[in-house]
């Protein structure tokens, strides 16, 4: 290796490529996979990780906020926990390996670690784009995972939870999903940290809906107060498409949560609804890249922020309307209660429009607690400290509440409302 | 509605790809060689007769700028530029200096007579409008006259060229000059710095309204010259003054540098207006030619309860990048940002503003308009920033953009910082077409499609329109329409 | 039916001044009020004469400041106590103006009101049958939709269906001092007497109700023990219902006229 050319690594990009070569021979993958790993490792040595003079990275500067990286540990003995939807079937991920395969009706459910063995996985081994470190780390690591193929005209009648648990350490995983044409599923995508050390997180789920697919996932992140939670969503949204995307951020030390989605084809809708509850001194950027490219698609995206202690948080959400994507009707809203002095909260929706027939907006707010609000509860009998919890609660039950299933509803609720009641 | 009936007999009566103010001054010029250097910089100081600190100043910035890179995040795409292929000084040649109206060449005066600005006093008396407007003229490098001196004076107003100023109000400029934009505050505002050759320079002394607006005309007339002007604005306790500037240049192939800067400091309870009606060459149906843009605006409200208001128009130049911001320092100060950016043909608009909350109960309004017709982009870049001991900061952003055709693009790049629980802040942002309903409502009452446009635009861009100075709302909407002459396909 | 008991003062503002905490500016200049168990007291006046602002204070926004005076209820002073302690003590405020809340449901927020009310005058709460029995008896007497009550609260309600669910409020809540801020305001004639008799049906010889209007017509079905002419945030007239009847003939001019 030319020294000279190799920019100073911080404590974090060596343990990275430490990490790496520490496993050269045991990360599995066919000769194409490994030739993916090494180009997105030699990738990440040569850009380091993503600076504040990165656009894309301006609100997370990872090299600063990154400092060390736990060490790889051991297999530890972890057990599943009960779904979050009672009768979903759970396929677990337990620090980073994939149980032995759960069969589900009419449903092919695959390891990524075959994938991976075999060089199915070897295409998607990718970053998006030349910033996007999380495709690099992930791709560089990833180990297992579940795959999961769902044949068109299938509807999947139980909800299935990837339920990825680890303790301390470094956990790589990959979630694709392909959902065939004409068919219905509802995904819940789980993080969890189970015990107190320090782990480092990435995890990707490449999702695509053939032609008019309908799907509900969710992801509900909530890893440990100390943790580095690096996540990605890739989406492609075929013609007639509809897409339930709810995301929970409730945990984490240093989060960011990617989702880079395209709508491809035409009649496809997309509904986003965000939820980040950030406490104690996380850092959370939620990043959303929204292509609409093709004509007459819609979406909505609601992102609700309650920020409390000396937490910061981001939201960055970039519509793209590409040439010729007329009728597209696209709105974004950002709205954050910021509840503390010494939190921070920052906001960047972007439109990027080429088209011209087009109805698109965004809006942002930032703002304490109404207090014509406080005023009509506390007018009720209502004391200051319960009108207020009843408040935060009924700011983020609002989107929660737009979800059909009530059974998905009742719980997230008890989810946001145990956090908040522990932070609030 | 005669402003609006104005604007349609405007676009009816110009032909597609006409820039009104394209023509050329044929003058005898003072040039200085082309290229930057020392040497340069030392001529260019030794023409205005400047102090040795002044010299010095100057050379600081250009050792520094040497150093810098120039900014790429701006969505602006456009060729290298040559910094040694450009005309650093350029000075009609019978003027030294600002003179009476008598002794200025008759060419030059036509010049301004063509741009329609109201130059002779006595013509500004004898019209219909109400009230004066006192003018400092910037023609290339210098500034040829400025009127209306005498009656300032009276008031305790200064309002005269910066070069003047600095020969004749040193502890003014030490005091202010880089006091809102350092010199090191970036590449093209550095480069000012080092080479500016002129522009205006006002300071309107404690509890003192300025008795009329002051308003500047700049105008760009030798080839391959960079116009690089900086304006200073001082009100102190209590002052108010409205401002406005416009701006021109001929129509020629070659791209032309314009990279200005100015400065605004209101102390206690002082207001400043500034207005700016931007008509630079916007290149041609081919996106050849214009002038790029490259300014550097900021306003200081140093001072408790001062206020600060930014309305543009900017409808010219090939490249726009341009950030007229506030720092709110003062506590209960208010920034305000009103803004029309029209882009057509191949124009690239960058431009926003920066409202940096600092003081206690401070609050902005940022309202921006954008309109993209032809092949042109146009974006808004904002940043709204509260900080840490603001509290009770509030903001309001409005965005909206209107698309005319579809191989235009509108962008909408807001950036919001805040780090106070106590702040309020709300940001919306809208883009569409006309929409067809409008259209069609007022068609049906007889209106062609063109007209139809043209009156649903005034409509769309009225909120900001209000905010100029009465004598260029009507201008301003002129131009507008005229800018957007040929985007109906 | 009259209940007024002459010999108690529920409620007695004496030489109150207030102001917008804001900007300072005095909205109430010395305003003296008594109102009885039983009574029924109105206050009309014009526009910006401090009506609102009053209703207000008395249940203890902070957007304003009191700078002198006191407002005594049921003989304590008041004024120190954030607007859940006055509500508990039962003093309600019917805004001319319920906000919308979104993400609170209805049900939910009138259990947590009933029972937080209940636990600080130190009585059981109400289990949720109770609950439930008692609010379906409330709407159904002020014929209010049970879809409504699935909603969150006073979202996507009708002018009138926000005026008609406060009044549902007053009664579940059954308060001391009803305060009605213009409750006529927006209601047709239906709507009207729907809210007057359920304002009615809650009249009783422990409680009062003062009924804030602008103009008469809500005193037809509402019928006032007292009239009170607010002006320029002082009462400066006073009179049974037939002041009201002579404000509606003459206008507020001749009496404002008086004053000055």
């Amino acid at each position: 290796m030319n020294m000279q050319t190799t920019p100073r690594l911080t404590a974090a990009e060596s343990a990275l490529v430490e990490a790496f070569s520490g496993q050269i021979g045991q990360l599995p993958g066919n000769g194409a996979v490994i030739g993916s790993r090494d180009r997105l490792l030699d990738d990440l040595k040569k850009s380091g990780l993503p600076t504040r003079r990165i656009e894309s990275w301006h609100y997370t500067d990872l090299k600063t906020l990154l400092r060390s990286l736990p060490a790889t540990a051991p297999a530890s003995a972890i057990d599943p926990i009960a779904p979050v939807l009672e009768g979903s079937t759970v396929l677990s991920v337990l620090q980073g390996a994939a149980t032995s395969e759960a069969s589900i009706d009419g449903v092919e459910v695959t390891t990524y670690h075959d994938q991976l063995v075999d060089g199915s996985a070897a295409a998607s081994l990718t970053a998006l784009d030349k910033d996007d470190a999380i495709g690099r780390i992930n791709g560089s690591f990833v180990r297992d995972g579940f795959a999961l193929n769902v044949p068109a005209n299938t509807e999947v009648a139980q909800p299935i939870e990837l339920q990825a648990l680890h303790a301390s350490g470094q956990i790589h995983t990959r979630f694709p999903a392909t959902f065939g044409a004409a068919s219905k599923a509802t995904i819940v995508e789980r993080h969890q940290s189970v015990t107190e050390g320090d782990a480092f997180v990435s995890s990707i789920s490449d999702v695509v809906l053939e032609d008019g697919a309908e799907v509900t996932w969710i992801i509900l992140q909530q890893q440990g107060a100390t943790d580095t939670h690096l996540g990605q969503i890739r989406i492609k949204l075929g013609t007639e498409a509809k897409l339930w995307l709810f995301v929970v951020n409730a945990g984490g030390k240093l989060v960011r949560q990617e989702l880079r989605i395209e709508v491809e084809g035409e009649g496809a809708e997309l509904t986003l609804r965000g939820v980040n509850l950030l406490g104690g001194g996380s850092h959370t950027d939620v990043t959303l890249v929204l292509g609409h490219n093709v004509p007459n698609t819609n979406s909505t995206e609601i992102i609700r922020n309650v920020v409390f202690d000396k937490a910061s948080g981001v939201f960055q959400g970039m519509i793209r309307v590409a040439p010729d994507a007329q009728k597209t009707d696209a709105k974004m809203a950002c709205n954050t209660l910021l509840l503390s002095d010494d939190a921070d909260f920052s906001a960047k929706p972007e439109l990027e429009i080429f088209a011209d027939d087009v109805i698109c907006g965004h809006g942002a707010t930032v703002a304490d607690i109404d207090r014509n609000h406080l005023f009509y509860l506390m007018a009720r009998g209502v004391p200051e400290n319960k009108a207020r919890a009843m408040l935060v609660n009924a700011f983020v039950a609002e989107i929660v509440e737009e979800l059909e299933d009530e059974a998905l509803v009742e719980a997230l609720e008890a989810i946001i409302s145990t956090w908040l009641e522990k932070h609030a | 509605m005669p402003a609006v009936q104005e604007t349609i007999d405007q676009v009816r009566g110009i032909d597609i790809d006409q820039y009104k103010y394209g023509f050329e001054t044929v003058i005898e010029v003072d040039k200085a060689p082309k290229g930057l250097s020392e040497d340069i910089i030392r001529f260019i100081s030794a023409k205005k007769q400047e102090p040795e600190w002044m010299l010095e100043w100057r050379l600081d910035a250009y050792k520094r700028w040497l150093t810098m890179e120039e900014p790429t995040w701006a969505r602006v795409d456009y060729p290298k530029i040559d910094f040694n292929d450009i005309y650093y000084y350029a000075a009609p040649k019978n003027v030294t200096g600002p003179t009476s109206l008598d002794e200025v060449d008759p060419e030059l005066l036509k010049t301004y007579e063509k741009l329609g600005i109201p130059l002779r006093e006595q013509e500004i008396l004898a019209g219909v409008k109400t009230s004066k407007v006192a003018v400092d003229a910037v023609f290339d490098s210098v500034s040829v006259v400025t009127t209306f001196k005498e009656e300032l004076k009276k008031a305790g107003v200064i309002f005269m060229s910066i070069s003047e100023a600095i020969r004749e109000h040193p502890d003014l400029i030490k005091k202010y000059l880089g006091s809102v934009v350092p010199t090191s505050d970036n590449y093209y505002a550095t480069l000012n710095a080092a080479v500016f050759t002129d522009g205006s320079f006002v300071f309107v002394p404690k509890g003192v309204r300025c008795p009329m607006e002051l308003s500047t005309y700049f105008r760009i007339n030798e080839k391959n010259t960079g116009q690089f002007e900086r304006t200073l604005i001082i009100a102190e306790e209590g002052a108010y003054v409205s401002y406005l500037e416009g701006c021109t240049a001929p129509q020629r192939d070659e791209n032309q540098l314009h990279a200005a800067v100015v400065e605004l400091v209101a102390l206690d309870d002082a207001e400043i207006k500034y207005s700016t009606v931007q008509n630079w060459f916007p290149g041609d149906a081919q996106g050849k030619g214009g002038i790029y843009n490259f300014v550097t605006k900021r306003g200081d409200c140093r001072g408790a309860r001062s206020k600060i208001s930014w309305t543009q128009v900017e409808t010219g130049s090939a490249i726009t990048w341009k950030y007229p911001s506030c720092i709110l320092r003062g506590d209960d100060s208010r920034g305000e940002f009103y803004s029309i950016a029209v882009s057509n043909g191949h124009q690239q608009i960058d431009s926003g503003t920066k409202m940096i909350h600092l003081g206690k109960n401070t609050s902005s309004r940022i309202i921006s308009k954008g309109i993209s017709a032809g092949k042109s982009n146009n974006t808004y870049r904002g940043q709204v920033s509260i900080h840490r001991r603001a509290e009770n900061a509030r903001n309001f952003t409005n965005c909206d953009s209107l698309l005319i055709g579809d191989k235009c693009g509108a962008h909408t790049v807001p950036y919001i910082d805040v780090k106070n629980a106590s702040a309020k802040i709300e940001h919306e942002a809208t883009t569409s077409k006309i929409s067809d309903d409008q259209k069609f409502y007022v068609m049906q009452r007889g209106i062609p499609e063109e007209e139809a446009i043209a009156l649903i635009v005034n409509g769309f861009v009225k909120e900001v329109i209000q905010e100029l100075p009465m004598e260029f709302a009507v201008e301003a909407q002129k131009l507008i329409g005229i800018s957007l002459e040929g985007s109906v396909g | 039916m009259n209940y007024v008991r002459k010999e108690i003062k529920m409620l007695e503002i004496k030489n109150l001044h207030a102001r917008i905490a804001e900007d300072g500016t005095e909205i109430i200049r010395g305003l003296n009020l008594t109102v009885k168990p039983g009574e029924v007291a109105a206050i009309m006046g014009p526009n910006g004469s401090g009506k609102s602002t009053l209703s207000y204070i008395l249940s203890g926004r902070e957007d304003y400041e009191v700078t002198e005076g006191e407002i005594l209820f049921n003989g304590e002073n008041i004024l120190e106590l954030d607007p859940a302690e006055r509500a508990a003590k039962g003093v309600f405020l019917a805004f001319q103006y319920p906000v919308e809340i979104p993400g609170v449901a209805t049900m939910q927020f009138l259990k947590v009101a009933m029972n937080e009310q209940r636990k600080a005058r130190g009585e059981a709460e109400l289990t949720t049958p109770d609950f439930i029995r008692r609010v379906k008896e409330a709407a159904d007497k002020l014929k209010i939709d049970q879809a409504m009550l699935r909603r969150p609260l006073n979202v996507g309600f009708s002018g009138g269906e926000k005026k008609r669910a406060e009044i549902l409020q007053m009664a579940l809540l059954e308060p001391n001092l009803c305060i009605l801020d213009e409750t006529d305001s927006g209601l047709d004639i239906d709507a009207l007497k729907i809210v007057a008799d359920g304002v009615n049906a809650l009249k009783s010889p422990d409680r009062a109700t003062i009924v804030i209007t602008h103009y008469q017509r809500l005193l037809d079905y509402i019928v006032p023990d007292t009239v009170h002419v607010l002006y320029k945030g002082q009462i400066i007239r006073s009179g049974d219902k037939s002041l009201a009847l002579q404000l509606e003939e003459n206008g507020y001019a001749d009496i404002i006229g008086e004053a000055a």
